[in-house]
């Protein structure tokens, strides 16, 4: 097997319309995302991400640059060329798409019908499939019959039923309650496990992106304004944007509001510190006393992605200016500290 | 009123409202087959063509469109003058019964390719789109996602056009063909025969009563909602 990229953008850009209300909804975007991975691009709502996601199963084409998919550069494919290469990727909706005139079991079959399967070989795909999502009991049900969560795990069993090597999650759980939302995700991440499957999933939810992804991009204005491992990225955004994007969605990094009010009720010095290493911060933290420093935890939390922990904590520290720099040093030792601007 | 049917002489009226009948069947279901085929292509080309369509080409769509919009508005029986001399050319006569198919077929054409533009327009772009990730043809899009989806309206609207297939039937007297609506005139309005007249209107109301119930019934099945 080739080590070249499953999925390969370089400089794409597409824009819609002319003059005046010419918008460019990906602009000069290059990434690549390689066989097996969890691929999350996240960013608010009109940041581009759905036009991204399609550009990799040719539904929208790029006005400049190059998209290489499974060998094959889908931009430079016609819509007739695209039938073949489309049967190997998957894709998911945030409205689920199903078919209201089929079954579920009708719902599944439809991509292997597409795919040229024999009915026997069909029919056993599809049990298989009903039975990966849990949902062998509703073969003949049809889809306005089904809950939100279910009809998203019909969506999946579609999008996986020709065996596809990559699945597009194109904000599948965006239109899903908290509870469906964790099981869509499980779906998914076990899709990505038990079956290799590579996954490129677009979301607003800084959840999405925690529970699946190995690597994420953040999306803004058509751009991708920063990308790498899910730690890496959300313990230590690097551009200003993306920290208010990620401070945002994690609420765990105080805004300019919230040192307002923080500074309704605590005095002394703001820092921020970094919780990589939870167990190191908690242990300065408990000497704070010797030091002759007391603090207060006045905003921050924990999350937790798919392979490790990462947070923030802002605390108020008050005490002599020298102590109180001598167990900032402490801190800095034992997580990065930042001071609050106010 | 029973007893004015009684009246009738039924070995008269019988048979002729019989063979009435049959012409009104044998017109309607005809312009209904052809036209209900033909409005369907020209239905789906107004509807695929069409901007963000899967076949979307603007000159094609406002050529079709426009030849739609010039037709449609055209009254039947204004349609059936009007067409006279293509009617004679392609039937070979421009009276009876075939002549006046000839006409409810170009009339129940451009209806009818109004009524699946109209029903296909109201899908959920997302399940075409959906059909496209997954490698359908376009071909395969458009019989087995399109015309699946919009099965239940789209037959509630082929029942609307029989119902007036059956309306448009009624004029075939104006040039020599039958049916129900000649019998009606010819055998009651001209003779001064009223309780004939209704005779028609109570059959005319069964046929339509019946075509509708057809209708709806298909429809509820195909929508199961």
């Amino acid at each position: 097997m080739s080590t070249a990229p499953l999925i390969e953008f370089n400089n794409v850009s597409r824009t819609f319309g002319t003059g005046d209300k010419k918008v460019t909804a990906v602009d000069d975007v290059s990434l690549r995302v390689d066989r097996g991975e969890v691929y999350g691009v996240i960013g608010f709502s009109g940041a581009g991400k759905s036009t991204l996601i399609r550009l990799i199963n040719g539904l929208e084409r790029p006005t400049a640059g190059s998209v290489h998919v499974l060998g094959q550069e889908i931009s430079a494919m016609r819509e007739g060329q695209l039938t073949k290469v489309r049967s190997r990727i998957g894709m998911v909706f945030q409205q689920f798409n199903l078919f209201h005139s089929r079954n579920v079991a009708g719902n599944v079959a439809y991509p292997l019908k597409v795919a040229g399967w024999k009915k026997p070989e069909r029919e056993a795909r599809v049990e298989e499939l009903l039975d990966f999502v849990g949902l062998a009991d509703k073969a003949t049900q049809y889809p306005e019959q089904l809950s939100g969560g279910q009809k998203q795990r019909v969506g999946i069993a579609r999008a996986l039923a020709a065996k596809p090597d990559i699945l597009l999650a194109d904000e599948s759980t965006s239109a899903l309650d908290p509870n469906t939302t964790g099981e869509v995700l499980r779906l998914l991440r076990r899709a990505n496990e038990e079956l290799g499957i590579t996954i490129v999933a677009i979301t607003h939810e800084m959840e999405v992106i925690r529970s699946i992804a190995d690597r994420v991009a953040v999306m803004d204005q058509g751009r991708i304004v920063e990308s790498g491992l899910v730690y890496d990225v959300f313990s230590s955004p690097r551009e200003s944007k993306d920290a208010s994007f990620v401070g945002a969605a994690l609420k765990n990094r105080p805004t300019s509001e919230d040192v307002r009010r923080i500074r309704g009720h605590a005095t002394g010095r703001l820092v921020v510190v970094s919780l990589q290493n939870a167990g190191a911060v908690s242990a300065v933290l408990g000497q704070a006393v010797s030091h002759g420093v007391s603090f207060e935890i006045v905003h921050g939390g924990m999350n937790t992605t798919k392979n490790a922990s990462y947070g923030l904590l802002t605390l108020a520290l008050e005490g002599e200016v020298s102590a109180v720099e001598a167990f900032v040093a402490a801190l800095n030792s034992a997580g990065e500290v930042q001071e609050v601007h106010e | 009123m029973i007893d004015t049917y009684r009246a009738l002489d039924w070995s008269y009226y019988g048979p002729e409202l019989l063979s009435a009948i049959a012409d009104t069947i044998y017109m309607v279901a005809w312009a209904f087959l052809l036209g209900g085929f033909i409005g369907l292509a020209i239905g789906l080309t107004l509807y695929t063509t069409r901007d963000g369509g899967l076949l979307s080409n603007k000159a094609a769509y406002m050529a079709m469109n426009f030849v739609v919009n010039l037709i449609r508005p055209i009254p039947f029986v204004i349609l059936i003058a009007a067409l006279q001399p293509v009617t004679i050319y392609v039937i070979g006569s421009g009276i009876g019964n075939d002549a006046v198919i000839f006409v409810m077929i170009w009339a129940s054409t451009f209806a009818i390719a109004r009524i699946v533009e109209q029903n296909l327009v109201s899908i959920d772009p997302g399940v075409i789109e959906a059909a496209r990730a997954m490698g359908a043809s376009r071909l395969r899009i458009i019989l087995t996602v399109l015309l699946p989806e919009a099965l239940g309206p789209l037959i509630l609207g082929y029942t609307f056009v029989i119902i007036a297939l059956t309306d448009m039937s009624a004029l075939a007297g104006i040039i020599g063909g039958g049916g129900i609506g000649n019998f009606a005139i010819v055998e009651g309005y001209n003779r001064f025969n009223p309780e004939v007249t209704w005779l028609a209107v109570i059959v005319v109301i069964i046929f339509v009563q019946s075509l509708q119930l057809v209708g709806n019934w298909a429809a509820r099945k195909v929508m199961r909602r």
